[in-house]
């Protein structure tokens, strides 16, 4: 392996709760939250890794964070070799060529007054290169992504939302990215419609090798078509590794119990259910030591006042925990699928 | 099943329209359903089915270019179809009652939680002072805590899963006989979600109340009913018990469904199964079989003839000519 095509290390991004006046009023000292706490990962051409956590682990501000939308506080985001974080925006341009972002929600975030042909044909425009012949550009962009030459005549209500997720998909592609953030591909979509889109995604990669990050809830998802994945919790990884290693070994006792959180569509299913309680804390009010230890089945008098580091266990695969699941552990989880 | 006394809610040959600029758009067909007292029942199907359009007829919250062409729908023993709207309005919150999909904006932003638990109650004729036990009494039953000071607070001091959690408790606390939840749980974290559903679960056994569970997520609606209705495209497909569902699927679609679900496959796979296809367009009605430009076992009677609801055994029935072919050919 060479140098991977996206490399983010120690990435922090903060946000600020209230006007430094209020602050000042208040006695607040840090008005600021950190939705991204020091998160390092990377990922190589051709490769897919997943992130997946609950609404507000910071998820989309990764990805939002290495585009450029939200600027991070400290860390680094390369890609190719080259630091994003350190560059200005004009500079930066060129770069969203290479990296593609597909928004979450698949018809609100294509406008509604463009045609489906304005739209795929958008970024040509905005990187000026709208000399070539954009008619031909819309018909390959549809033909990629699976939809008939008749769509390109279409507003985004006419369109069905697996539909819209393709046009998403062909926006994306547009100027042959090598890297595509995909911010929950599938969700609100049908399960035979969410099927289509991945393997829209499968396909795509073994054509033109490109490198996707999808963020998502859904650990069905992660489960098929993502090489890696790594779990977040309130702006921090628990547990990054190999997509199989991570399903068949969770170290971390929030990877287990979310691993188990997924319905079985069988009703005689072993519910030997990890459920854990209560909801994610707030960050602005982070817990104290691990800060899982609020929800954990698991925790102990240390795991209150000492936060625990990362440990490797084996290769490519990391987590934090003071008392990982053991294989004793996993055996349960293992006997219920 | 149910027991031999007429169910509570039987659903029998709804057919409902909506009116719409390209022509009538026909939304449910022919559709039946029973939900017997005390069963969970879920309804599952893909989006644009009219599993929702057959939950909001049911209670009455149709939009205003909806019209029922054929059917009804008897709720202990009574057709709701063409009732004044003033019996509807008394049996609405009170024998019947409703959670909505999307906790953020079901709940009134200006009101506290506390004044809206009141409102909700105002048929009773009880002093404040109880309405507020009881709506006090509700919210410690569905895991809020400190129950007593929260009832001050709004809705935005509420995150998601507990916003949720208030709008069961509002639907629970006119003690009703019969609660549709409408993808109660879509809109939520998988954590939170299995916290939903088995806080709906112990409900229910406490409460003896029956749900209909509007659903799109087979796991969901596998671990928490008793019965399963299968729609497609405006139909029931398949109806039965959820263990001849979900492991004697004998439709088509119900078993394409079911093979859609990436939960079920076991084997790491690159690729997913699909229904190719698209839903018929529901203004021209096809001819036949509903499912047929899509089903892979689908032959010529398919085109010519609708098929009607087959027994398969005992209350499991389905809407496909392949299960004559597999009775004449076993006689």
């Amino acid at each position: 392996m060479t140098t991977p095509l996206l490399k983010v290390d120690d990435l922090r991004v903060r946000f600020r709760t209230m006007g430094p006046l209020k602050a000042l009023a208040k006695g607040v000292p840090d008005p600021y939250i950190d939705a991204v706490c020091g998160v390092s990962f990377d990922i190589s051409e051709g490769e897919t890794l997943g992130l997946v956590g609950e609404s507000g682990s910071g998820k989309s501000t990764i990805a939002r964070a290495i585009m450029g939308l939200v600027p991070a506080e400290s860390g680094s985001v390369s890609f190719a070799g080259t630091d994003l974080t350190a560059l200005s925006p004009r500079r930066f341009a060129p770069y969203r060529r290479d990296m593609a972002m597909m928004f979450q929600d698949p018809v609100g975030s294509l406008s509604p007054r463009l045609t489906v042909r304005s739209l795929i044909t958008e970024p040509f425009r905005i990187h000026g290169t709208g000399d070539r012949d954009l008619d031909q550009e819309a018909r390959r962009l549809l033909k990629m992504v699976g939809l008939n030459e008749d769509f390109a005549r279409r507003f985004p209500h006419q369109l069905s939302g697996g539909q819209a997720r393709r046009v998403g998909v062909a926006r994306a592609l547009a100027l042959n990215p090598k890297l595509i953030i995909a911010d929950e591909p599938t969700a609100g979509l049908d399960v035979s419609v969410q099927g289509e889109i991945l393997n829209l995604f499968a396909r795509l990669q073994d054509e033109l090798g490109l490198a996707i990050l999808i963020i998502t809830h859904n650990l069905n998802v992660v489960r098929h078509i993502t090489d890696r994945m790594a779990i977040m919790y309130l702006g921090r990884f628990v547990e990054q590794g190999p997509t199989e290693e991570v399903f068949y070994t969770p170290r971390h006792p929030y990877t287990e119990a979310l691993l188990s959180a997924n319905p079985e569509p069988d009703p005689d299913a072993v519910l030997d259910r990890i459920a854990i309680s209560g909801e994610v804390p707030s960050l602005m009010n982070r817990p104290s030591g691990c800060e899982f230890h609020t929800r954990c089945l698991y925790a102990q008098g240390k795991c209150r006042t000492e936060a625990p580091v990362l440990t490797e266990a084996g290769e490519s695969h990391s987590f934090t925990c003071h008392y990982p699941l053991t294989t004793a552990h996993t055996g349960r989880t293992k006997a219920a699928s | 099943m149910s027991a031999a006394s007429d169910p509570l809610l039987d659903v029998r040959g709804l057919s409902l329209d909506f009116g719409s600029p390209r022509g009538r758009i026909h939304a449910l067909r022919n559709v039946s359903l029973e939900v017997g007292a005390g069963r969970v029942v879920g309804i599952v199907g893909e989006s644009g089915c009219g599993k929702s359009t057959l939950a909001y007829s049911i209670i009455g919250l149709l939009a205003a270019n909806a019209e029922v062409v054929g059917g009804e729908i008897v709720f202990s023993g009574r057709n709701l179809i063409g009732l004044p709207d003033s019996e509807m309005r008394a049996l609405r919150g009170r024998e019947m009652s409703m959670i909505f999909q999307d906790p953020m904006t079901a709940l009134n932003p200006v009101q506290t939680i506390g004044a809206q638990m009141l409102a909700i109650q105002y048929r009773d004729a009880v002093p404040t002072r109880e309405k507020r036990r009881r709506a006090v009494e509700m919210l410690a039953k569905v895991g809020i805590p400190d129950p007593e000071s929260r009832l001050k607070a709004y809705p935005h001091q509420f995150s998601g899963g507990m916003r949720q959690r208030i709008c069961i408790a509002m639907a629970l606390l006119v003690n009703p006989s019969l609660i549709i939840a409408d993808e109660p749980t879509t809109a939520l974290d998988a954590t939170l979600e299995v916290q939903i559903v088995e806080l709906l679960k112990d409900l229910q056994k406490d409460m003896g109340c029956s749900i209909l569970f509007v659903s799109h997520h087979l796991g969901t609606v596998a671990e928490l009913c008793d019965d399963v209705v299968v729609m497609y495209a405006g139909e029931v497909v398949e109806r039965g018990s959820v263990r001849d569902i979900f492991h004697a699927p004998s439709h088509p679609y119900t078993e394409a469904l079911l093979e859609c679900d990436p939960g079920r496959i076991r084997q790491k796979t690159r690729e997913l199964p699909t229904i190719p296809g698209d839903v018929p367009n529901l203004i021209d009605v096809p001819d036949g079989c509903i499912f047929r430009s899509r089903c892979p076992k689908a032959f010529d009677r398919c085109a010519r003839e609708a098929p009607a609801p087959r027994r398969v055994s005992g209350g499991h029935e389905a809407s496909c000519h392949l299960l004559d072919e597999l009775a004449e050919a076993a006689p």
